[in-house]
């Protein structure tokens, strides 16, 4: 098992940047959140962002879709390149951003509609189906990717809320996939859900990393190690070591890595 | 652990004290639990006994006015009283007026009375009769020229201390001081009824008629008020919703959060406090003095009554915005919906049984406002005719159903308080009838999530 994920963490380092952070900075009013990181997100990549609570990884992840935005006293400096493209450029529209970058929340929060309607909305308001049968398609694409067809084709128009926590997870990732994203951020996604359901969702993300950059922000050291292929390591605020998971975890250059790994702090 | 099974040591007594018996502490926490529910129950005792003799009192004082004694009479249509040309020129019929009617219900009542003894002299017998009898009988004449030259039955309105002899408000002794009727009058209607001439009857013109003068109680009716409220809570609605709903959403949803949008969130809140009478005069000097629209119409009504209840439908609009979770407008903008998208295709349905509920109330409560028309001149005259159309209703002077039984309440004859009575009766009705479809609406929208 682990000789299988460190072979791909070493085909994977190959690929290429997908996202380019460079001297970002944010303030929640008059608090410095994120100091000064700066990061390059590889393509076709799990990418870990782990450290204490209130070390600004989720902040860090909610300026990769602009979901930031939504705050009213949060300010964001420096840049964020996706594909080489500033995403904070005035000419950006954050509507068509987050379909590009799909997010996949901490506490699964299915819309109060039937499972079909949930996977169906995203495609539907930006137009990817022409008719019916193709939206039929992609539900059912989505679905699957999201590994949670086989589990509800029989009841795609039962509400999503009526699914297990896991499955509710589950289906918000495939509603995610839905509106064919290339980048996937996952806030903690595994923190509400059972032992169970959770190796569920660490093993579709290991899938999805198949056509997605995914970031993956998590409070469980074991999961970083067993999903990502990269991991960075937040600590109040600044970005203190990015590297490969097994560097990170077995040999980290920082002492306040390895204090955090040893489980000294946080 | 299996030691302690193999090995049941008791447990000392002296370490701790028995669960068998209260100590001093829990006693009184008890004490004090019981005490705290018999309040309660007292409290809801009480309340229940107010509003069971509120009921009580309404449906007692106000049964009576959903039944009238009507007087049944044949009477003879002489051809030379009304249609002395005997061309039936419907013009010519017009000009009799109700005086020309008169003598003919006083023969009527003459030879209708002729086989029972009384001491009523047959000029007093007109006095068992409403005033309205003869405009009812012209009107049916004018209606139907054809009847002129034959006797025809009619029922006609008794005056209203008859139909309070009939329910049993009015007695012989309160005749005394009455020049209305006599002692004598309440012998010949005893017979009458007897002889089924004179009966009470279920009272639609109550719930579908036009208010009356001040001496015709008899003929007072709330139906054109109901129509005045009517329109006026469509003014309500169509006005207080879309802007109410629409502000709403702005501030909760769109709006920065600033010195700005505090100092209106304040103010809005405050509105809702305001007297309503205030909101009256406000409506007077906007719509009346400075807009010049019409007094007394329902359109000022309406928007008067809209000021006051925009607050209501704010303040609850934005509570039930902010009840949505706010992990719902995130799922929503994480698959990319723009923030109005987010708004009203996941957060505004969520939000909706809320809403409309708050809505409902806030009608609810226009409906039932008297203080605010006081001002704008919708209490006070008699509103006798029905709107032509929809334009004169929203336009033509109207009064409203609080406002009707207000106007009844404040006037002299008794016979006008059970109108009163009644109006409350159907006032509740509406808005028993209002609360349900808030019910029933926010049963059908309700989601859980």
């Amino acid at each position: 098992m682990e000789d299988h994920y460190r072979m791909d963490r070493t085909m994977s380092t190959a690929q290429d940047t997908k996202i380019s952070a460079r001297n970002v900075q944010v303030h929640y009013a008059d608090n410095h959140a994120i100091k000064d990181v700066n990061v390059e997100i590889g393509d076709k990549t799990v990418t870990a962002f782990i450290g204490p609570s209130g070390c600004g990884k989720s902040t860090f992840l909610r300026c990769l879709n602009r979901m930031n935005d939504t705050i009213d006293i949060c300010r964001v400096g420096g840049d964020i390149l996706i594909d080489g493209e500033d995403i904070y450029d005035p000419k950006v529209d954050p509507v068509q951003l987050r379909a590009k970058v799909g997010m996949v929340f901490q506490k699964p929060n299915p819309f109060p509609k039937s499972i079909y309607d949930n996977v169906a909305y995203g495609p539907k308001i930006h137009g990817l189906a022409a008719n019916k049968a193709e939206l039929d398609q992609i539900v059912e694409r989505a679905l699957r990717r999201g590994a949670i067809w086989d589990e509800v084709k029989d009841r795609l128009h039962a509400p999503g809320t009526g699914l297990s926590g896991g499955q509710q997870q589950r289906l918000c990732i495939a509603r995610a996939v839905a509106t064919e994203p290339e980048v996937l951020l996952m806030d903690e996604p595994c923190s509400a859900l059972d032992p169970i359901a959770t190796a569920q969702v660490e093993e579709l993300i290991d899938e999805l990393r198949q056509n997605y950059a995914v970031v993956i922000v998590t409070h469980s050291m074991q999961q970083a190690a067993r999903v990502s292929q990269k991991t960075a390591f937040f600590h109040l605020g600044n970005l203190v070591e990015y590297d490969d998971t097994d560097q990170i975890f077995t040999n980290p250059k920082d002492p306040r890595t390895e204090s955090y790994i040893s489980g000294r702090i946080g | 652990m299996t030691d302690a099974t193999v090995t049941p040591t008791p447990a000392p007594r002296t370490k701790g004290k028995s669960l068998m018996s209260e100590d001093a502490r829990t006693k009184k926490r008890n004490a004090a639990e019981k005490r705290f529910r018999a309040y309660g129950l007292g409290a809801i005792t009480v309340g229940l006994l107010f509003l069971v003799s509120l009921l009580w009192a309404i449906v007692q004082n106000g049964t009576p006015a959903f039944t009238q004694t009507f007087v049944t009479l044949d009477v003879a249509l002489l051809e030379e009283k009304l249609d002395k040309t005997g061309n039936r020129d419907i013009d010519e019929i017009k000009k009799v007026s109700t005086f020309g009617y008169n003598p003919l219900i006083a023969e009527a009542l003459v030879t209708a009375t002729a086989d029972i003894e009384t001491e009523v002299t047959d000029k007093d017998l007109k006095k068992i009769l409403s005033a309205s009898a003869a405009a009812l009988l012209r009107d049916q004449v004018i209606a139907n020229p054809d009847l002129i030259g034959e006797t025809v039955e009619f029922r006609l309105l008794a005056s209203s201390r008859v139909d309070g002899y009939l329910k049993g408000r009015v007695t012989r002794e309160d005749l005394a001081r009455d020049k209305n009727l006599d002692a004598a009058h309440l012998d010949l209607i005893d017979v009458m009824v007897e002889q089924g001439s004179v009966e009470r009857v279920f009272n639609w013109d109550f719930i579908l008629g036009a208010d009356a003068s001040e001496s015709r109680p008899e003929a007072a009716g709330i139906g054109v008020s109901m129509l005045g409220s009517f329109f006026m809570m469509l003014v309500v609605l169509f006005l207080a919703l879309p802007i109410g709903v629409a502000a709403s959403i702005y501030l909760e949803e769109f709006a920065p959060q600033n010195r700005f949008t505090d100092l209106i969130e304040v103010n809005i809140s405050n509105l809702a406090a305001v007297p309503s009478i205030v909101f009256g005069i406000l409506g007077l000097a906007a719509f009346i003095q400075f807009a010049h629209l019409p007094q007394s119409a329902p359109i000022v009504g309406g928007l008067t009554l809209t000021l006051m209840t925009l607050p209501t439908i704010v303040i609850s609009t934005r509570a039930s915005l902010k009840a949505v979770p706010p992990s719902i407008r995130d799922a929503a903008l994480g698959v990319g919906a723009s923030k109005m998208q987010s708004v009203f295709h996941h957060v505004l349905p969520l939000a909706m049984p809320g809403i409309l509920t708050g809505t409902i109330i806030g009608l609810a409560q226009a409906l039932g406002e008297t203080a605010p028309l006081l001002l704008i001149g919708m209490v006070g005259f008699i509103a006798s005719n029905y709107p032509d159309g929809v334009a004169s209703g929203f336009l033509d002077p109207n009064s409203a159903m609080p406002a009707q039984i207000y106007e009844w309440a404040k006037r002299a004859d008794p016979a006008f308080y059970e109108r009163a009575w009644g109006g409350i009766i159907i006032l509740l009705l509406f808005l028993m009838t209002m609360n349900i479809i808030a019910i029933l609406l926010r049963r059908k929208f309700e989601r859980r999530w």
